[in-house]
């Protein structure tokens, strides 16, 4: 990992400085290896403001908080609160920069989407006076490398990468220790029971995993195709569905196994058919993987940052976030939150505990960063060849 | 020859209820008890109306997808009709190079994906008619673009039928062209247009590419666009039950415009009905 | 008393001025957008954003990444794509022709009510949402699912949701044929059924009759048919998506949405819609010479 994103940063700052004319700006992208403190171009709010009233707007993925729990921010604040939703990051990153969406709080977006936002000068910064809660986050996640100081961002869920599956359908679970388990994909004995993720990035990045690489930002084009090949063979040998619903289908019992998040599988149980005990869902964390998180942050434009304020930190609190994981079934990233709780009030199911991303895990994992177009490309060629079948 | 036709008749049968035995199981499917769009679990009423933020009752962006709909549906009709009649009439009459150029290109939208058109219109939008905001305007101007060509072929199969001799006869007691067209030509077109609405209807209701390509995010999703939403989030049997609402909707909006139109039929004996659209519409060379 | 008359002149400008909305419509909405995709296939990228940047003056234009892409294309991974959706059309198609004419057939050769019903019949399935009809499709296919199981009955136990061939052909059919029905239907209909009565009358057998009368005076019909639905599947990418969802069964379609609405390379999925579209023009205009060919030998 460390040379690939070590080079990756200054080649790109360099690429950008004679870029297109308008939007020519330094992107600031931070790796593990190289943390980036973030230009700050606007003062955040005064301290000591009241919190607005009205009709708060948020910007999520769908199906990203409780209703429940929004319900009690409501009427604990006398207010209202508006979603809409996007389906990728890109689609999000589209209608915020060409004003197709006005919201006071995005949330859901990961360290991808990071530096166009802040070039786009779409973020104010939080003052970090109204989030008493701020410190029940993982200490990693407090000053994160991609906003030093989290002046932009406050963490939401913490994630990895694994695979999801069913322990009654006798699966060979002997391959799910150490790294060993992502062979199970190439399983020919679960022909027609698979299902991967259709993200080019994640899916690219987990052959690599498997053979062991921490590079998954990789520029090197024979690793990249290597991937593809690796896929190729998976397509080969168990003909698996690509798309993001493999945390339904696995427990509708239309799948036996999936290249799927951990968060997902952690809401598993709520599509399980009725009668159905949630311990038929397993979930085996790799030993080499990707882990990755997603935020809160705060829009320029927002017209009510007082009380978008007050909603982070009311979702920062333990119990909420508590409720709101019950729905979600992604994992805050707060460090006050213990196994047990998740087991005892959420009815998380042992089966699905090591779905569970713990700091040391968190620290360990590998992580996604934004790619320079040149190398984007490659990925991007890649997984088209891919897609051609 | 009967014996011939009832092996017709078979397969004729047999295609209609392939065809429409998923349209029964979507709609029972809306009546599921559980979670599930697929496994069976028991008759409740709970995603029309039981479950308090998932039904079809209280799920606000189902009732956002519906109200999407049907507003591009009625506003692409507003727009496109009168401008496709106005087309086909102009087409029909004028006689010169430019018209059969005109002409053809009215056809090319017929024959071109809806992915080039969606495509060509996201990245027209977001690069060259950046005022006209993605999301709902852009969808309604997508929608009409793609349904003006079936008006205009719709209205001219009409006009070829008619011919010009009862805009001559108009002309032979007095009146101006224009008057001719207005009081004579456009309520014979009648059945033809109405043919145009119910067309432009059904196809807004049904278009999925351009809806999607031009979205906006949640507020401007269309009911195919959340349907397809299901393959890669969360979905219910609430889905199913707003595509039955919106085939409810679309059907009773149907039924009411014929009725519409036969009683306005009643009212002016002698000219054509509906059918009679139909018919000329199949009489036409494509 | 003839009204005022008018110059030819003045007529021109009457018919034109009426056409002049609608033309302007297709022209802005339509033709500009074709010349914008253009534009951004042959632009440039932005690199903060990973935004294609179209360029607008010709002179301007690169063609690297446009030049990967035909290459691709041409022998490359996407190749493949292209031949195969090149051949699930057609074989689509082939299905439609022979499952739809008999239909459109029996139909047209009915009168009465029980034309219209029929006819009111097979409209019904343009007023359900194709992907609710498709979706279905995917609960009947599924290993429990209904249609599943009776084929299993009979024999034919395979999974029929993870990259099948047959599947996806069978969806394209399934979301096709109503549109090919009915121009078939139209031209059945307006057939002069007297010649087939006098080719009996002269002694030819039902089949022949058919064979070398019906059949003949319906071709025209049959390829208007054809070409309307064979372009626009050239396209399809969601019919894949819900059914198949296997890198072995992608279509064009799929490689273009991939590209301009997943990836920072839209550039490259302008080139596709490009070679898309001119693909489709090619087709197209072979049918509108051979069509003017015809009725020119038929006049």
């Amino acid at each position: 990992m460390g040379l690939g994103a070590a080079a990756l940063s200054p080649a790109l700052l360099a690429a950008c400085g004679g870029g297109s004319g308008g939007s020519s700006e330094q992107l600031p992208i931070g790796t593990p290896q190289n943390p980036v403190r973030l230009p700050v171009t606007r003062e955040p709010i005064a301290d000591g403001l009241a919190p607005e009233s009205g009709t708060l707007r948020i910007y999520d993925y769908a199906d990203y908080l409780n209703p429940d729990t929004i319900a009690r921010f409501e009427s604990t604040y006398g207010v209202e609160v508006e979603l809409s939703t996007f389906a990728t990051e890109e689609e999000a990153l589209i209608k915020l920069r060409s004003g197709a969406v006005d919201a006071d709080l995005a949330i859901g977006l990961t360290d991808l989407s990071i530096a166009p936002l802040v070039a786009a000068d779409l973020l104010q910064p939080f003052n970090r006076s109204y989030l008493s809660n701020f410190t029940n986050l993982i200490a990693g996640l407090q000053d994160p490398y991609y906003d030093q100081g989290s002046q932009y961002t406050v963490a939401q869920f913490i994630y990895a990468n694994g695979i999801g599956y069913r322990t009654d359908r006798n699966l060979d679970t002997s391959v799910f220790t150490g790294n060993e388990g992502w062979n199970a994909l190439w399983d020919s004995r679960y022909r027609g029971r698979v299902g991967i993720l259709d993200f080019y990035r994640d899916t690219l990045s987990m052959p690599m995993l498997r053979r062991g690489l921490t590079d998954v930002n990789t520029s090197d084009r024979a690793v990249v195709e290597q991937a593809g090949a690796d896929l190729a063979e998976v397509v080969q040998a168990v003909q698996p569905q690509l798309d993001g619903i493999s945390y339904q289908e696995i427990p509708a019992g239309n799948r036996d196994l999936g290249f799927c998040w951990s968060g997902e599988m952690l809401a598993g149980p709520g599509y399980l058919p009725e009668g159905v005990d949630p311990s038929v869902l397993g979930f085996w964390y790799p030993g080499n993987t990707l882990t990755g998180n997603d935020f809160y942050c705060l829009l320029a434009k927002s017209t009510r940052p007082v009380l978008a304020h007050a909603f982070v930190d009311f979702f920062l609190d333990v119990d909420n976030a508590l409720e709101n994981q019950l729905y979600v079934g992604y994992q805050p990233a707060l460090q006050a939150i213990e196994t047990e709780q998740l087991i005892e009030r959420n009815g998380l199911p042992e089966s699905l505990i090591d779905a569970l991303v713990t700091p040391e895990r968190y620290e360990s994992g590998q992580r996604l960063v934004r790619l320079s177009p040149e190398v984007d490309a490659i990925w991007v060629d890649v997984w088209s060849e891919f897609i051609a079948g | 020859m009967t014996g011939r036709f009832r092996g017709l008749a078979f397969v004729t049968w047999a295609y209609l209820i392939w065809s429409l035995v998923p349209v029964a199981i979507a709609i029972v499917f809306s009546f599921n008890d559980g979670r599930s769009r697929t496994v069976w679990q028991g008759f409740s009423l709970r995603w029309w109306i039981g479950d308090s933020e998932q039904s079809l009752l209280n799920d606000p962006s189902l009732h956002t997808a519906l109200a999407n709909s049907l507003l591009l549906a009625v506003g692409s009709i507003v727009i496109t009709v009168p401008l496709g009649v106005l087309l086909a009439i102009g087409l029909d009459r004028w006689r010169s190079r430019t018209s059969s150029a005109v002409g053809w290109m009215n056809s090319l939208p017929l024959v071109t994906p809806e992915i080039v058109t969606g495509a060509a219109l996201l990245i027209t939008f977001t690069t060259l008619y950046t005022s006209i905001p993605l999301g709902r305007p852009a969808q309604l101007i997508g929608h009409v673009t793609f349904s003006l060509s079936f008006v205009v072929v719709t209205v001219r199969a009409r006009l070829v039928a008619l011919g010009t001799s009862y805009e001559e006869a108009a002309r032979d007691l007095g009146a101006t062209r224009r008057q001719a067209i207005r009081l004579v030509l456009l309520p014979l077109l009648t059945p033809a247009i109405v043919a145009g609405c119910v067309i432009v209807f059904a196809s807004s209701i049904d278009n999925f590419v351009i809806s999607s390509f031009l979205s906006a995010g949640s507020s401007s999703e269309t009911v195919p666009v959340k349907i397809y939403s299901a393959v890669r989030a969360s979905s219910s049997p609430a889905l199913n039950a707003l595509a039955t609402a919106l085939v409810v909707v679309s059907f009773a909006a149907l039924i009411l415009s014929i009725v519409l139109l036969t009683r306005w039929q009643r009212r002016r004996t002698g000219s054509a009905g509906f059918h009679s659209a139909v018919n000329d519409v199949t009489q036409m060379d494509l | 008393m003839s009204g005022p008359s008018s110059s030819p002149a003045d007529r021109r400008r009457l018919w034109s001025g009426l056409a002049l909305p609608g033309s302007l419509w297709l022209a802005v909405f339509f033709l500009v957008p074709a010349y914008t995709i253009a534009c951004v296939a042959f632009g440039r990228v932005d690199p903060v954003f990973r935004d294609a940047v179209p360029v607008w003056n010709p002179l301007q234009w690169q063609f690297d990444d446009a030049g990967e892409v035909m290459s691709s294309v041409i022998s490359g991974p996407l190749r493949g794509v292209l031949l195969r959706t090149t051949a699930y059309v057609i074989v689509a198609v082939a299905v439609c022709l022979v499952a739809g004419y008999p239909i459109a057939y029996y139909v047209a050769r009915q009168t009465g009510t029980r034309r219209t019903v029929l006819l009111g019949l097979m409209v019904i399935p343009f007023w359900v949402s194709l992907l609710m009809r498709l979706l279905s499709w995917v609960n009947l296919l599924e290993p429990d699912g209904l249609a599943s199981r009776a084929l299993r009955i009979v024999g034919i136990d395979r999974q029929w949701l993870n990259g099948s061939h047959i599947t996806v052909v069978f969806g394209l059919v399934y979301g096709y044929l109503p549109f090919l029905i009915l121009p078939l239907y139209a031209a059945l209909d307006r057939l002069d059924w007297r010649l087939v009565e006098a080719a009996r009358d002269l002694g030819a057998t039902t089949t022949q009759a058919f064979r070398w009368v019906t059949l003949p005076l319906s071709r025209a019909g049959i390829a208007a048919g054809s070409v309307l639905i064979a372009l626009p599947m050239f396209g399809d990418y969601y019919t894949t998506d819900l059914l198949s969802r296997s890198p072995r069964t992608a279509m064009m379609g799929t490689q273009i949405d991939f590209f301009l609405n997943g990836s920072s390379q839209k550039q490259k999925g302008a080139t596709l819609v490009l070679v898309l579209a001119v693909l489709l023009a090619l087709v197209m205009t072979w049918y509108l010479v051979s069509l003017a060919r015809t009725r020119r030998e038929q006049s």
